[in-house]
C-alpha cells in the first residue's frame, strides 16, 4: 500500500446564478457584474476530500484554473482545511472548452501524484459534467460519478463509492488512482475554523503551475484544441400563459373543470 | 492536435442504455428522433444502434423494430451491469475501426457518465443536455442545448473533428412504436477481459423506475414543501398524476433524481402540470414549458412560477393541496362548485 493518499480537488470559481439579472431594456444577461463566487457542487468535493483526510490521513491539495482573481476560491478551500491549493494559470487555456480542461487537471493530477482526484458533479456556469470523466479518460484511471459516499479501503489501496444510479444506486470498488464526481447537495459540507481561516485569508500563497510547468504544449489546449464551438444563440422564446390568479380552490377546481383537464 | 479526415467519418449511433434487459426510455426517443436526422445525411450512411451489455438479442431485435438499420452488438458479462471503463474501451475500439459520423447518448446518470468518458480519447465533441438537434447545410451536426440559465438555447458544433456527440436530455423526443424488424445484427469482437478492468459493481439496488416523461399529469414539488410530501402526494392520487420535483427537492433528498424536472432532469409535457412550493427558476421551467396547462400554488405571491403558470392560487400549500385533493376526489363537490 502506498503511504498517504494524495487528494486533489478541482474547484472553480463561477457567476453567482442568484445574481444574474435581466436587463429589463435589452433582454440580456448581466453576467459579468455577478459576484465571483466558488461553483456550489464544489463544495461537497471539498467536503468528500476532508471526510478521507479524516479517515486516512490524506494530504488535500485544492486546485483550481483559472486568472489569479480565482484565487480566493484556493483560499476558501484553504480555509475549510486543505493543506495546500494550486493555480493553474496561462494565456493558452483561453477558451478551452472540456477536453483541454479536464487535460490541463489530468497533468496536474499527474504532477502532484495524485491518488484520488475530487471534483463537484458539475459547474454552474457551463453544467456540463464533463470535466470529471475526462479527467479520468485522459489519465486512464478509474471513474466514479454521482457519488453519494466515499468508504476508503487504504489497506487494498482502493477506495469505494456509494452512486446514484437511475431508480436506486450502487456501490463500487476502484483501484487507485481514481477521479470522483461528488453527487451535488449529498454531504453537509463543514464550516471553516477560524485559524485556518485567518491563515488562509493572511498568509497563504498558492503554489503557481502554467502549462509549461506541466508539460502541456500550446496548441493542446486552448480554443484551437476545443472540438466544440458554439455556432449561434436563439433567446428562447417565452412560453405565453394565462397567469391568472384564483382567490378560492373552489374557482381553481371549477376551472380545471372546465378546461377539461380533471 | 492531429488533423481529422472528417470526410472518412459517416453513419449515426445511438447509444442504446441497458441494464439487465430493461433499455433506458430515451433510448428509444433518441433512436426515434434519429430517424429525422438521417433525412439529411447521405443516403448510403446508416442509423445505428450501438447494443453493449449481456444477453442482448431482445433488445438488439426491438432496436431494428424501433428504426435501426443495423444494431451493433457487443455481448459479453463484462458489460453487466454498466461500468465506465470496460464500456469505455470498447466504444473506442468500434470507433477507430468504423469511424461514425455522430453518436447520440441519453442524458442519463449513466448516459453523462459514459459520454465525457468516452469523448476524450477519441477527440470527439461533446454537447451536453441538447435539448435540439439538426444537420446544417454542411453535414455537421448542430446540437442545441439551453445556456445561461436557459434564457438562450445555444448551438453547439464540431466541424474538425468526429464522431460528433451527444447527450440528450429524456423526455425531449417522442418514442416511436415499434414496427416490423429489417435490418441487420452484427455482432462485434468483445475486446475487454474482466481481468483490465480496475472497477467493481459489489452491490446494485435498483427499483422499479419511474417514467415521469410519459405522464399525462404531474404533480411537482419544490423548496416550499420543506420535505413534507404527505399534501402532494394526496392531490397526485387524486388526480391520478405521477409525482415530479425541482432540482431543489431532489438534492434535499426528498424525492429521487428520476423524478426531476429541468436541466440535469428530465422534460415533460403532460396535460396538467402542478406546481406544488416551485420557485420557477428558469432552469426548471424549460423542463416543463411544453406542459399544456400549468398551475402554481405557493404561499410567496412574488413566486416567478406565477408567470409561467395559467392560474395560480396564492396560500398555504399544504391546505390547497389537501382541499383540492378532496374536491377533485368528490365527484359531488366538484358538481357544486362547477354549478
Amino acid at each position: 500500500m502506498t503511504d498517504n493518499w494524495t487528494v486533489l480537488v478541482g474547484v472553480k470559481q463561477v457567476p453567482d446564478e442568484d445574481d444574474v439579472s435581466i436587463d429589463p431594456d435589452t433582454g440580456t444577461l448581466n453576467r459579468a457584474e455577478a459576484a465571483a463566487i466558488l461553483n456550489p457542487p464544489d463544495k461537497n468535493a471539498l467536503e468528500a476530500a476532508l471526510r478521507l483526510k479524516d479517515e486516512v490521513g490524506a494530504r488535500v491539495i485544492a486546485v483550481t484554473m483559472g486568472p489569479p482573481t480565482a484565487t480566493p476560491v484556493l483560499e476558501l478551500a484553504v480555509a475549510l482545511g486543505c493543506d495546500d491549493g494550486a493555480l493553474i494559470s496561462d494565456y493558452a487555456f483561453a477558451g478551452s472548452d472540456t477536453w483541454p480542461t479536464s487535460l490541463t487537471l489530468a497533468r496536474a493530477g499527474e504532477y502532484f501524484d495524485a491518488d484520488v482526484f475530487i471534483c463537484g458533479e458539475e459547474t454552474t456556469d457551463s453544467s456540463t459534467g464533463q470535466v470529471p470523466p475526462g479527467i479520468a479518460a485522459h489519465l486512464d484511471w478509474a471513474q466514479l460519478t454521482y457519488v453519494e459516499e466515499l468508504e476508503p479501503r487504504p489497506e487494498d489501496d482502493q477506495l469505494a463509492a456509494v452512486r446514484d444510479v437511475e431508480g436506486g444506486w450502487e456501490r463500487v470498488v476502484a483501484d487507485l488512482p481514481v477521479v470522483v464526481a461528488v453527487g451535488y447537495g449529498e454531504n453537509q459540507p463543514r464550516p471553516s475554523g477560524l485559524h485556518r481561516k485567518i491563515y488562509a485569508e493572511n498568509e497563504f500563497e498558492p503554489i503557481e503551475l502554467d502549462a509549461e510547468e506541466l508539460g502541456i504544449d500550446a496548441d493542446e489546449v486552448g480554443l484551437d484544441a476545443s472540438p466544440t464551438q458554439v455556432g449561434g444563440m436563439d433567446t428562447a422564446s417565452p412560453v405565453e400563459r394565462e397567469q391568472e390568479l384564483l382567490d378560492s380552490v373552489d374557482d381553481l377546481a371549477a376551472t380545471l373543470h372546465k378546461q377539461e383537464v380533471v | 492536435m492531429p488533423e481529422v479526415d472528417v470526410s472518412e467519418y459517416s453513419d449515426v449511433w445511438v447509444f442504446i442504455e441497458e441494464h439487465a434487459g430493461e433499455v433506458a426510455p430515451v433510448s428509444w426517443e433518441l433512436l426515434s428522433e434519429a430517424q429525422s436526422l438521417m433525412e439529411n445525411k447521405d443516403e448510403d450512411e446508416e442509423l445505428v444502434a450501438l447494443c453493449i451489455g449481456e444477453n442482448l438479442d431482445d433488445v438488439a431485435e426491438e432496436a431494428l423494430a424501433r428504426g435501426a438499420d443495423r444494431a451493433l452488438v457487443a455481448d459479453d458479462p463484462v458489460f453487466e451491469p454498466y461500468r465506465a471503463d470496460p464500456y469505455g474501451k470498447q466504444f473506442r475500439h468500434l470507433v477507430a475501426e468504423r469511424k461514425p459520423d455522430v453518436v447520440l447518448i441519453g442524458g442519463t446518470s449513466t448516459g453523462r457518465d459514459f459520454a465525457g468518458r468516452v469523448a476524450v480519447p477519441t477527440h470527439a465533441g461533446l454537447t451536453a443536455d441538447c435539448t435540439e438537434l439538426g444537420i446544417d447545410d454542411e453535414g455537421h451536426l448542430e446540437a442545441g442545448r439551453p445556456a445561461f440559465g436557459g434564457n438562450v438555447i445555444a448551438t453547439i458544433k464540431c466541424e474538425n473533428h468526429r464522431p460528433q456527440m451527444a447527450t440528450i436530455r429524456p423526455g425531449v423526443f417522442e418514442a416511436t412504436e415499434p414496427a416490423e424488424a429489417d435490418g441487420d445484427v452484427d455482432h462485434v469482437e468483445v475486446v475487454v477481459t474482466e481481468d483490465e478492468t480496475v472497477t467493481e459493481v459489489e452491490t446494485r439496488e435498483v427499483g422499479e423506475t419511474v417514467d415521469i416523461t410519459d405522464a399525462d399529469r404531474i404533480v411537482a414539488v419544490g423548496g416550499g414543501i420543506e420535505g413534507d410530501l404527505g399534501p402532494a402526494e394526496m392531490l397526485a392520487d387524486a388526480l391520478d398524476a405521477e409525482l415530479a420535483a425541482s432540482r431543489k427537492a431532489v438534492d434535499s433528498g426528498w424525492v429521487g433524481h428520476d423524478r426531476q424536472v429541468g436541466q440535469t432532469g428530465k422534460s415533460v409535457r403532460p396535460e396538467l402540470y402542478v406546481a406544488v412550493g416551485i420557485s420557477g427558476a428558469v432552469q426548471h421551467l424549460e423542463g416543463m414549458n411544453d406542459s399544456e396547462v400549468v398551475v402554481a400554488i405557493n404561499n410567496d405571491p412574488n413566486a416567478p412560477m406565477f408567470d409561467h403558470a395559467d392560474y395560480g392560487i396564492v396560500g398555504d400549500l399544504f391546505e390547497v393541496c389537501e382541499e383540492l385533493a378532496e374536491q377533485i376526489g368528490n365527484p359531488e363537490a366538484l358538481q357544486e362548485v362547477i354549478a
